[in-house]
């Protein structure tokens, strides 16, 4: 039941998202364009043009970092919390489905527009430095060149990739609960009989100041403890590195578990549709 | 068996109760009319059984079980509003019932359509408000479900569309399968009832066959409904 519903999540929002992305692509493109040929001599019409290209360019950048977000938002409200929610809470899914399905598409696409948006910047880069892609990985080093380096101070291939993987969880988990974040005071605020919308916001409102607090005050432990460390080689300073890293994977699991829970319950126990 | 169970089954919202300690129990093969004026607690009471609203206090039991994944695939439900997705086709709709309900017969589904002369490439937000409601009671009827429940079946349609609506409710009859239709609008819908629930202020008033009201107190199943609620 989860692929399914995981299909028609693609499929709705796949519709806004892949044009959404390929304007993006394009306006980049543009954008490169015109820098090469704003070095030329042009007509002042054509510069202003150019020049409009870029703009519109930023403004779609940003736009399409804010795209998955909204479209998340609104995806979730209309799907399950209003008319679609007769059908979708009906099916013969379990609301763990549901909420699997919209978390999963929803951290696809924040995902994949970050990358869209860093492989563009790559190639704008490349653009400016007129590099061509051969000169452009001649930048990074090879793995035998990084295996020599990470031996040199008495590491290995091992330490590197399990830094990535804890990164990798990191990231995947705090995409994971930025989307819990919005759900939880969705499905809460729609726990209320009127104004519900208000009450999402309200929630939300609420939601962020007490984890905001919670991480400083964690965030003020950790640097007090870190500032106690002294570290003397490379794999200490690693070892600091691991247990940091450890901790804001436990933190970050937990406040999954706390808004997934909220998510589950609004929708579950107090669902109320209009 | 019954097909459905209710026992002292109530909902409160805050200090008013929608429904309470209401008791019943509807066996295969009857269309039953849930009938009662506006507010007297017919949507909460399909809710509940769809598992769209818990209880305050009693149980709702469909073929046995409690609401969830395994009662929702028994149970086929017509909600009193657009509920599709509105940017798909009729024929993407199609698709989705077949993906979800093992019980969903996509060829009578389409056979209905064509019936209707409803394109099945059409998105469902071009289509007009009576064959949104015509092509969401196909998908429903469609289903070789062991519940039907119809919320305002032929509420805001015209007198055509109400008359398509009820045949295809007859044609679907399933002996397996009980029908309750909630509505207001009991002239429409007597002929096609076994059975009555009035719902008066969340409370079940009466719940009594078609015929035998007909017999004791010698009038249609309408002519009483208009006199027990009147104002």
């Amino acid at each position: 039941m989860l692929g399914k519903l995981i299909k028609y999540e693609f499929r709705a929002t796949g519709r806004v998202m892949l044009p959404a992305l390929g304007v993006l692509t394009v306006l980049v493109l543009l954008a490169n364009l015109s820098v090469r040929l704003l070095d030329s001599r042009l007509s002042s019409f054509l510069t202003v043009l150019l020049v409009l290209v870029l703009i519109a360019t930023f403004v779609a950048v940003v736009a399409a970092e804010l795209m998955p977000i909204i479209i998340m938002i609104v995806r979730f409200h209309k799907n399950l919390l209003a008319n679609e929610g007769y059908l979708m809470h009906t099916l013969p899914a379990s609301v763990h489905s549901l909420v699997w399905a919209k978390l999963i598409v929803s951290l696809v696409w924040l995902l994949a527009t970050n990358l869209v948006i860093v492989l563009l910047g790559g190639l704008s880069v490349m653009h400016l430095a007129q590099m061509n892609l051969a000169q452009l990985l001649a930048g990074f080093p090879s793995l035998e060149e990084l295996r020599r380096m990470l031996a040199s101070v008495g590491l290995n291939m091992g330490d590197f990739y399990l830094v990535l993987a804890e990164l990798a969880l990191i990231i995947i988990l705090s995409g994971l609960v930025s989307c819990l974040h919005f759900y939880a005071a969705m499905a809460l605020g729609h726990t209320f009989t009127r104004r519900k919308g208000l009450m999402s916001v309200l929630c939300f409102v609420g939601i962020s100041f007490a984890f905001s607090l919670i991480t400083n005050l964690l965030g003020i432990q950790e640097v007090e403890y870190l500032n106690t460390v002294t570290v003397v080689t490379v794999r200490g300073g690693l070892n600091v590195l691991h247990g940091t890293m450890g901790k804001s994977f436990f933190y970050l699991l937990a406040q999954g578990a706390l808004l997934y829970a909220a998510t589950v319950f609004g929708l579950q126990k107090k669902l109320n549709l209009a | 068996m019954a097909i459905l169970e209710c026992k002292n089954l109530s909902k409160h919202y805050g200090k008013v109760a929608a429904l309470e300690g209401v008791d019943l129990s509807i066996e295969p093969g009857r269309v039953v009319g849930l009938l009662g004026p506006n507010g007297s607690g017919k949507t909460t009471f399909i809710k509940l059984v769809n598992g769209l609203l818990t209880p305050t206090a009693g149980e709702v039991l469909i073929e046995g079980s409690r609401p969830g994944p395994a009662s929702k695939a028994l149970v086929a439900y017509l909600p009193d509003r657009d509920f599709l997705a509105d940017w798909m086709t009729v024929e993407q709709q199609l698709r989705f019932f077949a993906d979800f309900y093992k019980d969903f017969d996509a060829e009578k589904a389409k056979e209905m359509l064509a019936r209707l002369g409803i394109d099945p490439a059409q998105r469902f937000k071009t289509l007009s408000k009576g064959t949104r409601e015509k092509v969401q009671l196909i998908l429903v009827m469609s289903r070789k479900a062991r519940l039907y429940l119809l919320d305002e079946p032929i509420g805001g349609v015209d007198p055509a569309t109400r008359d398509f609506i009820l045949d295809t409710i007859i044609r679907n009859y399933n002996p397996e399968a009980a029908v309750i239709i909630s509505t207001h609008l009991i002239s429409d819908v007597e002929s096609v009832l076994d059975e009555v629930i009035f719902l008066k202020e969340g409370r079940v008033l009466l719940h009594e066959a078609a015929d035998s009201i007909r017999e004791t107190q010698g009038t249609s199943v309408d002519r009483y409904f208009r006199e027990v609620f009147k104002c």
